[in-house]
């Protein structure tokens, strides 16, 4: 049987949706099999909470008097871009200041914000006839600016790869803290929680799908940066290597610190914690199929760090099972391992975006169109101008 | 009876046999669980096990001694607020006072077996863990 998202959707308006969490659907499908959950179950609402690098977020800070076309901008000393119109302002959220402190960047000032607090804000200009001022020293908050924007081009990775380290040092990468041969190795995925690997065609899931985005409502708007559907994947399509991402886009002014945090990656820099959150409709068994998948059935690829190239060796496949025991084996050790992406978070959001849906308060979308299947993820190299054209 | 502790040496301590008398004239089992010394003095975690009596008057001598003794619960701090529980600290703590438990999918702290090494303070992305000593 299948239902339409227009079905699903009146259900909800109505308050009759069936509604579980990918844990609790899992476990339904385990004891009721595909067809009949696929029959007895409207949503099913995933989440993940972990890293997420390409966020950051614009303001519309509204006009000084005499008015200023900021030509520089700076969030609590964190350089924001300012090469738009006048008063607007994008804060990515791995910038670092002048003096490359870690502890406290870009996503920090997010974070700042977030929880309420004042940010100063100082600008640069040069004087135009129409924007006399040439100098700005304010403070500002979620309170005082037009927007404030979360708009982050690259998230909620479906599947991410497992990081080790074959050398003889300690190693601080994006991916935490590696040990020294193979002293850990460390992974950044929410496994069967994580959205996009409930959906791993993006059948449900596409521009204009209204997701949980920091605690409140957001939007996908596109496919994610460095998007690439076409990694190798098991049998039933689940993909084994980093492969769909999502850009998204919600009012900061809605979320919540619980969701939105400052993270610092020593030597390596800041990051956005992220907490994303994705209702999925059931509409047919074959999507009832992919929501019912467990870490056992899904995997990734270990890499050892210390390479220093972009096309690192694979040193084995790993199911999310083994790497959520605490050890996994890599070349006949067994090496201790840890995740960045929060379990205790993930089930949270999608506990939270579940009894929204069941409470009438989120509303499920059709996607307005589909991700292309297509799409290939290119490498850089150094070419001359002809080998670009 | 067994207790670990976090003891603070003076420069001058520093060059004391302090270490020994414990063992020697306090019958006190020693086990060092961290030892560094710099231009401040010197640091050592340890875990002292013995009879009661022997450990209470063991830390006497220490006190009498200008040797700074702290209970290790006072080494190392996690600020469960700022803690997200993503699991990083994990697998870098050398004694598992930092675990994952599957079942709530939080990081759970087991301050009685810290050993106040401080490995996981700069790798704690949110940075909740805070060392004290």
């Amino acid at each position: 049987m299948t239902k339409s998202f227009e079905e699903i959707r009146k259900k909800v308006a109505d308050g009759d949706a069936v509604v579980m969490t990918a844990e609790e659907f899992k476990q339904y499908v385990k004891d009721n099999g595909v067809r009949k959950s696929a029959k007895d179950v409207d949503i099913v609402t995933t989440g993940t909470f972990g890293a997420m690098c390409s966020s950051g977020a614009y303001f519309n800070f509204g006009h000084s008097d005499p008015p200023i076309k900021m030509q520089k901008v700076w969030m609590d000393g964190i350089p924001a871009y300012t090469g738009l119109a006048a008063v607007d302002a994008y804060l990515g959220a791995t910038e670092l200041d002048e003096t490359n402190n870690m502890l406290h960047g870009g996503a920090h000032v997010i974070e700042d914000l977030v929880r309420g607090k004042a940010v100063r804000l100082r600008a640069t200009s040069y004087g135009t006839d129409c924007y006399p001022r040439k100098e700005l020293d304010t403070y500002v908050s979620l309170k005082t600016v037009n927007q404030a924007v979360l708009f982050n081009t690259r998230n909620c990775y479906q599947n991410y790869a497992v990081a080790t380290n074959s050398s003889a040092r300690t190693l601080y990468t994006y991916m935490g803290k590696l040990l020294p041969e193979f002293g850990n190795a460390t992974f950044s995925s929410a496994g069967e929680l994580s959205p996009l690997l409930n959906d791993p065609f993006y059948r449900t899931i596409g521009i204009g799908t209204r997701i949980f985005l920091g605690g409140g409502q957001g939007f996908v708007i596109w496919e994610g940066t460095q998007f690439n559907p076409g990694v190798p994947r098991t049998p039933d399509g689940v993909p084994k290597r980093p492969a769909g991402s999502i850009a998204v886009i919600g009012d900061l002014k809605q979320m919540s610190s619980d969701f939105i945090r400052g993270l610092t990656f020593t030597k390596y820099g800041t990051s956005l914690g992220l907490g994303i959150g994705i209702p999925i409709p059931i509409l047919d068994e074959e999507m009832a199929k992919s929501c019912a998948v467990t870490n056992d059935q899904i995997f990734t690829a270990v890499f050892d760090y210390s390479e220093p190239t972009r096309s690192r060796t694979v040193l084995r496949e790993v199911s999310y099972s083994e790497l959520r025991s605490g050890e996994i084996a890599i070349k006949g050790r067994q090496v201790p391992t840890s995740s960045l992406s929060s379990l205790a978070k993930a089930r949270q959001i999608a506990e939270i975006l579940k009894n929204r849906v069941i409470k009438g308060e989120f509303m499920i979308e059709k996607p307005i169109q589909n991700f292309a299947l297509d799409r290939v993820f290119k490498p850089l190299d150094v070419r001359t101008e002809k080998e670009a054209t | 009876m067994k207790t670990k502790v976090v003891l603070k040496f003076s420069p001058e301590a520093s060059n004391q046999p302090i270490t020994h008398n414990l063992i020697a004239k306090h019958h006190l089992v020693v086990n060092i669980l961290r030892a560094e010394i710099d231009e401040f003095g010197g640091k050592m975690v340890l875990e002292l096990s013995g009879k009661a009596e022997d450990i209470r008057k063991g830390l006497e001598y220490l006190k009498a001694n200008r040797v700074g003794v702290r209970p290790i619960k006072e080494g190392v701090r996690r600020d469960d607020d700022v803690c997200t529980h993503c699991g990083m600290c994990v697998s870098i703590c050398p004694t598992k006072a930092l675990a994952f438990d599957p079942k709530t999918g939080k990081v759970t702290f087991t301050e009685e077996k810290c050993v106040a090494c401080g490995v996981c303070i700069d790798a704690c992305p949110p940075r909740a863990m805070e060392i004290l000593i």
